[in-house]
């Protein structure tokens, strides 16, 4: 038997025989998705301030903020006549969005010319503004068909057109769809990384890596093993996270198999490769096992699994966009959710690609160095 | 020679772990390191195995550089350390599995290398337990098998009876005997002089990171553990007269027995049991005693084995 597939095998052999690993390894994901789906198994109340600066006063126009204050409590409408002061509240995110009902809106719409109403958007948490926009949106062009359809038994008017820089994303997002990807990117950052560190520490404190080491097994042999054996590990992880996030929390998302193996697979290395660094950083085995879990702890708030790292201080971001699960983060996000193509992943794929050569490399020339000491 | 040793040093920090040692394994010999704790017997055996580097020297194992081909001198040896290096939820079967596959072995030679350890070296019968819960003796046997699972030439064994029972630790020195009888090189180390008189074709004592002597037991105990003594227990009593009559053979007495040494002890045995009835002096105990590897390593160090090394 090669030496690869006979240390893989033996991890994995181990793994299976390890009781208290198996248990964790099922009850950890269970765990965490009864956690979430207790928390956001059910419909988020969502509710925004926007800002509405009416130019047309018109009773439409009029009707329109009414509509806009009774969508229970999902909007709160403040009502503006300069449009200057509604932007700084904008800016200040004070509103969520300005609406702007321009003059003569009414009257285009009844003579038949292309109505518009503007939209600007606070855009500085991602996910509310999706929520505004397609809210503000459905809205608007649904409501004044039934307020004229009451009020004059109009069945015909011209639509109305909301004017906004940005795409309007036309499907509602739910936490729901939003935490599922963020869950399947915790196995990329604690099953890999914490199993990684854990294989090598393992046998250095069992004491077989020395006789490992004794073989002609070459370095770069052993660290493939324990890396199929490692992978292996996080697979169980990411499918035990993923049926359950599928059964419990049921979301609309895109399960696309093909597009989310590579992105598993690559940010699993990137994972095992930090793993490997660790555990040849650590000077005693039990330090370099408390650094992989403190890491890890650590690191999930940076890389967008519970929520947007658009949340986070700007000086934290950055930190967020060193830590290749952010891209893997992102990328199951944008498979599951945005349905993105192959070509939509280019970015990511090439960014957790070179981390995943430049970390693992590190990881091997650090346990040579170690191996050689 | 199958492996040999050329001024090799090694440092640690300030300690000179070995100075300038030097010897030649021949093949098919089972060859022991004897020396305390501290001499630098695993680490010479450490560096041989590839498991550490050393600062300068040279060593070469069945014709290979240690440096320069690291990998061809590992696939030569077996090398069983001291602590049981198994895994406690893997069967014996299966650590002999993953040892094998640590050196590629083909399906057939491991069947064959299962069989040839479970009839020579007895792992046969709790082949299909688990390591952890068999016993001291047991997991000795099960790890010098994975050692050797390879097949190799040359076999390593750090202190491999330290701990055992004298019974197990019989039952190891045939094993290792009946590797040497299947054609095996065997270097082993121990502080056990006994163990080294028992199984060692020749022997290098170690002192201080350097060999103070090499050669077959009885030569080294010829030549340097002196002339044979005979040991003479009388009655508390009778002691100081005893001595008194034995002094012309040079009796000198230690602890509570007289020693005298002679080239040819018991041509002159009788003599002095005869010697002291005569004068109604009453032998509790008296008889001939060889020189062991203990005494030669007192000669040379002036200390014992058990001590360990400042």
């Amino acid at each position: 038997m090669n030496s690869i597939i006979g240390i893989a095998v033996k991890d994995i052999k181990t793994f299976f025989r390890e009781r208290g690993t198996i248990f964790w390894t099922i009850a950890f994901p269970v765990l965490i998705m009864l956690l979430f789906t207790a928390i956001f198994g059910r419909d988020i109340p969502f509710s925004a301030n926007i800002g509405v600066v009416d130019n047309d006063h018109s009773p439409l126009s009029a009707s329109i903020i009414t509509g806009l204050n009774n969508t229970n409590g999902i909007f709160t409408v403040k009502n503006f006549t300069d449009k200057i002061e509604a932007l700084k509240e904008l800016n200040a995110s004070s509103v969520r969005a300005v609406i702007t009902i321009p003059k003569n809106f009414t009257l285009n719409l009844t003579m038949t010319m292309p109505a518009h109403v503007m939209m600007a958007i606070d855009e500085t948490n991602p996910d509310v503004a999706r929520l505004v926009r397609d809210g503000v949106t459905t809205f608007l062009t649904e409501y004044y068909k039934g307020y004229y359809h009451t009020a004059y038994n109009a069945t015909y008017l011209e639509p109305v057109f909301v004017t906004e820089e940005q795409a309007i994303v036309h499907e509602k997002i739910g936490y729901k769809e939003n935490i599922v990807p963020g869950m399947l990117t915790y196995p990329l950052l604690f099953s890999s990384m914490v199993v990684a560190t854990g294989a090598i520490v393992f046998e250095r404190e069992k004491g077989t890596l020395k006789k490992i080491r004794a073989s002609p097994t070459r370095p770069l042999n052993v660290l493939f093993g324990k890396t199929l054996a490692a992978l292996f590990q996080t697979a169980i992880s990411i499918f035990i996270m993923g049926v359950l996030a599928a059964v419990l929390l049921g979301p609309k998302l895109n399960w696309n198999v093909p597009l989310l193996l590579p992105i598993f697979f690559l940010g699993s290395i990137n994972g095992i490769a930090i793993g490997l660094i660790i555990s040849c950083v650590g000077r005693a085995p039990q330090e370099a096992s408390n650094a992989a879990t403190t890491m890890a702890i650590v690191l999930q708030f940076f890389t967008g699994m519970y929520f947007p790292i658009d949340y986070l201080p700007t000086y934290l971001q950055q930190i967020g966009r060193f830590i290749p699960m952010t891209y893997a983060a992102q990328a199951l996000r944008d498979i599951m959710i945005r349905n993105a193509t192959i070509t939509d992943l280019l970015a990511p794929i090439t960014t957790l690609s070179v981390t995943a050569v430049v970390l693992y490399a590190v990881g091997v020339l650090l346990y040579r160095r170690w191996v050689e000491k | 020679m199958i492996i040999e040793v050329e001024e090799l040093t090694r440092h640690y920090g300030n300690v000179k772990a070995l100075d300038g040692v030097s010897f030649g394994v021949e093949e098919g010999e089972v060859f022991g390191l004897l020396g305390p704790n501290g001499a630098g017997k695993t680490t010479l055996m450490e560096i041989l195995c590839g498991l550490r580097r050393f600062d300068s020297g040279r060593v070469n194992v069945r014709g290979f550089d240690l440096v320069k081909d690291s990998y061809k001198v590992r696939g030569s040896i077996g090398f069983c350390p001291q602590e049981t290096l198994l895994y406690d939820l893997l069967s014996v079967r299966e650590n002999l599995a993953f040892s094998a596959s640590l050196y590629s072995m083909s399906r057939k030679k491991f069947r064959d290398r299962v069989d040839f350890s479970s009839k020579v070296l007895g792992v046969g019968e709790f082949l299909n337990r688990r390591v952890g819960h068999l016993s001291g003796g047991m997991k000795r046997r099960a790890n010098l098998a994975a050692s050797i699972i390879h097949d190799p030439p040359i076999v390593i064994l750090d202190e491999p009876t330290v701990g055992f029972d004298p019974t197990i630790k019989r039952e190891f020195w045939e094993l290792i005997k009946s590797l040497k009888d299947s054609g095996k090189t065997v270097l082993l180390s121990t502080h056990d002089m006994y163990e080294a008189d028992e199984i060692c074709d020749r022997v290098a004592i170690m002192e201080k990171g350097k060999i103070a002597a090499l050669d077959k037991p009885r030569v080294l105990k010829e030549t340097i553990g002196g002339e044979p003594a005979i040991h003479v227990r009388v009655k508390d009593t009778q002691t100081k007269k005893a001595l008194a009559i034995l002094k012309e053979y040079g009796g000198a007495l230690f602890g509570d027995e007289i020693q005298i040494s002679a080239t040819k002890p018991l041509e002159i045995m009788t003599e002095v049991s005869n010697k002291l009835s005569s004068q109604g002096v009453l032998t509790e105990k008296i008889e001939v005693v060889e020189p062991t590897l203990e005494d030669v390593f007192i000669k040379l160090s002036g200390r014992k084995l058990t001590e360990e090394t400042a």
